[in-house]
């Protein structure tokens, strides 16, 4: 991002943030934008893939994510649709996400493995990892990468989705962290990722829509969303979480209460290092399933 | 010349992370020490398993992105312990050597919209977790899962910690030149970094008050006779005044270059912001209901400056 133009409080009162930001970036603005160029996202949800004793229930978390995967990628079976994905040859590493409080749910990184053994990958070229990623056979030998991350607010980056979960594929990670982690998608064109990655998935099951407390999380601020929003695109999907979370703040508050950082890493991400999509009226949200409460 | 400049790089680097025997020493007798400030037993609750200790580079392994936090203060070391008693749930203490008092009240006022239960110098309690500082420590306790007795027990294991944790220490002297005049106590925010402002009032992406690890800085909110808005004076000390005067430039450049030479503005959402540097200091207001109330509180918090000053 060139540094000709800087964002302050006074573009967000004008609403002219979106603006500010792509001229920085040396972009035309108020282009006309064509229906083909949106990218698809998939949101699916069902009330009961957590109990009433907040338990979460594996086979819903399957179908969830089969009839999603199955819709994104326009296939009836959903294996037929892993399939589109994944080859049996390929070496497959699932970078899940292992923070403690909101940790990707292990039901959801099952789900995944066993559509990608379905495929035919055999277990021992499979491997579900976090911060070991770096010394971890099967994701330095790996051909594919599933990228899988619980949708939560940030203390640095404003938001952790998708792009973000790349950053311990650094062993540096405190050297993204400058200008709100604006280079995080940089990560994304280090060899052990660069064009590896077959599906992005933000899990909504839980979502923390705020952040306060001693590691930045605070039960009070996490919602029950029940969701998995699916895609290729994972510029896309984070953009969609930031609207996502911000709504929820404005049902828990009644008020948009700021995020600690503007997740300027989107942006960042979409025009500089031209990762993705993050412009809303760009991007297609399919939505399957439960309705109630959906917000986006 | 790239591959020597990158190995020495790579070389430094590992010389930091791995660091040499003499660190170690150090590092345990600090850990011995803060030991020592958590009592084993408190009263049904007794210490259990073996207690986590960090340093500002290991500390991320312990938290993910909330270490970029407390490593925005002079952040030194941290202990957790875990205790435990029969059919409750596991409660977590996290005890921070901050390095002095003036951090520790930093990182505390990070977030104060709780409750205060007089724990320590100052204490905040929502959620099942309660923090306080005292002298340069600063404490989180909370439990694993909440229950209807998590309140008593947190906070009979947080007064029984604040009991030991020795002397008390002074709050920074930058809060001291805050007007008292409609100042909410609770809403006051020590901090250094850039990030710091923005978590609280953002600003903008960039670091335009030049805001470092060398500056000090303190945001609180006022509630001005007549209005029901929230006004927020910053004040900045930096280390020299010069460095003050080229950030005072910056900021108004960018931020209000439409202001005159008195640099008052209004802004987009009808309200005022005033900006002004005093010796090494640059105070602004922002969000003031109108032109006059801007001006007044910048002046106000220089005449404390210069009152208070030696």
């Amino acid at each position: 991002m060139k540094r000709n133009r800087v964002i302050t409080r006074r573009d967000f009162l004008r609403g002219t943030v979106y603006t500010a930001l792509a001229t920085s970036a040396g972009l035309p603005v108020g282009k006309q934008v064509k229906a083909e160029e949106k990218v698809k996202v998939v949101l699916i949800r069902d009330e009961k893939v957590i109990d009433q004793q907040g338990r979460i229930n594996k086979q819903i978390v399957q179908q969830m994510l089969d009839r999603g995967v199955s819709h994104l990628l326009q296939q009836e079976d959903p294996i037929q649709a892993w399939k589109k994905l994944i080859i049996p040859t390929d070496v497959v590493g699932i970078k899940s996400n292992a923070w403690g409080p909101l940790p990707t749910p292990a039901e959801l990184e099952g789900a995944i493995q066993q559509r990608i053994l379905d495929v035919g990958v055999p277990k021992e070229k499979i491997s579900i990892d976090d911060r070991g990623v770096l010394d971890n056979k099967v994701f330095r030998s790996s051909t594919a990468l599933i990228n899988v991350h619980p949708l939560r607010t940030h203390f640095w980056s404003g938001i952790g989705g998708c792009i973000k979960n790349y950053i311990i594929f650094s062993r540096t990670p405190w050297f993204y962290h400058t200008e709100s982690c604006s280079p995080l998608a940089s990560i994304w064109s280090k060899p052990i990722v660069k064009g590896k990655t077959r599906l992005n998935i933000l899990s909504l099951i839980q979502t923390q829509f705020y952040s306060r407390g001693a590691h930045h999380f605070d039960r009070r601020y996490v919602s029950e969303y029940k969701g998995l929003l699916i895609g290729k695109d994972p510029v896309a999907l984070d953009a969609i979480g930031v609207r996502l979370l911000q709504r929820q703040r404005v049902a828990y508050f009644g008020e948009d209460r700021p995020l600690d950082t503007q997740p300027i890493h989107i942006l960042a991400a979409d025009q500089k290092y031209k990762l993705g999509v993050s412009d809303l009226n760009r991007i297609e949200i399919v939505k399957l399933g439960w309705m109630e409460g959906v917000l986006i | 010349m790239r591959v020597f400049i990158c190995s020495l790089f790579i070389f430094i680097t590992l010389l930091l992370i791995s660091r040499g025997p003499a660190f170690s020493a150090e590092v345990n007798i600090k850990k011995t020490e803060m030991k020592k400030l958590l009592p084993k037993e408190i009263s049904a609750y007794k210490s259990e398993g073996n207690d986590e200790f960090y340093d500002r580079q290991t500390t991320f392994r312990y938290m993910d992105g909330a270490a970029e936090l407390y490593r925005s203060f002079a952040f030194k070391y941290l202990l957790v312990r875990r205790y435990l008693k029969v059919s409750a749930s596991v409660i977590i203490v996290e005890l921070f050597d901050m390095g002095s008092a003036e951090e520790a009240f930093g990182i505390f006022t990070f977030e104060t919209g709780g409750e205060d239960l007089g724990v320590g110098q100052g204490s905040d309690y929502g959620g099942g977790l309660l923090r306080f500082w005292k002298g340069k420590f600063f404490v989180n306790v909370y439990a694993e899962q909440e229950a209807p007795s998590t309140k008593q027990d947190v906070l009979e294991i947080g007064q029984s910690i604040a009991r030991s944790l020795g002397r008390e220490g002074l709050k920074p002297k930058l809060i001291h030149y805050l007007p008292e005049e409609g100042l909410s106590e609770r809403s006051i925010r020590y901090f250094h970094l850039h990030q710091g402002l923005n978590s609280h009032y953002f600003v903008s992406h960039q670091n335009i008050l030049r805001l470092g690890e060398k500056t000090n800085a303190v945001l609180a909110s006022y509630l001005l006779p007549q209005t029901t808005d929230k006004t927020f004076l910053l004040l900045i000390q930096y280390p020299t005044k010069k460095l003050a005067g080229e950030a005072l430039q910056s900021f108004v450049k960018v931020y209000m270059p439409d202001a005159s030479t008195s640099k008052t503005i209004k802004t987009e959402n009808g309200r005022w912001a005033a900006a002004q540097s005093h010796q090494e200091y640059v105070l602004v207001v922002f969000d003031a209901p109108n032109k006059e109330n801007a001006e007044e509180l910048v002046q106000a918090a220089e005449k404390r400056l210069g009152e208070r000053r030696p």
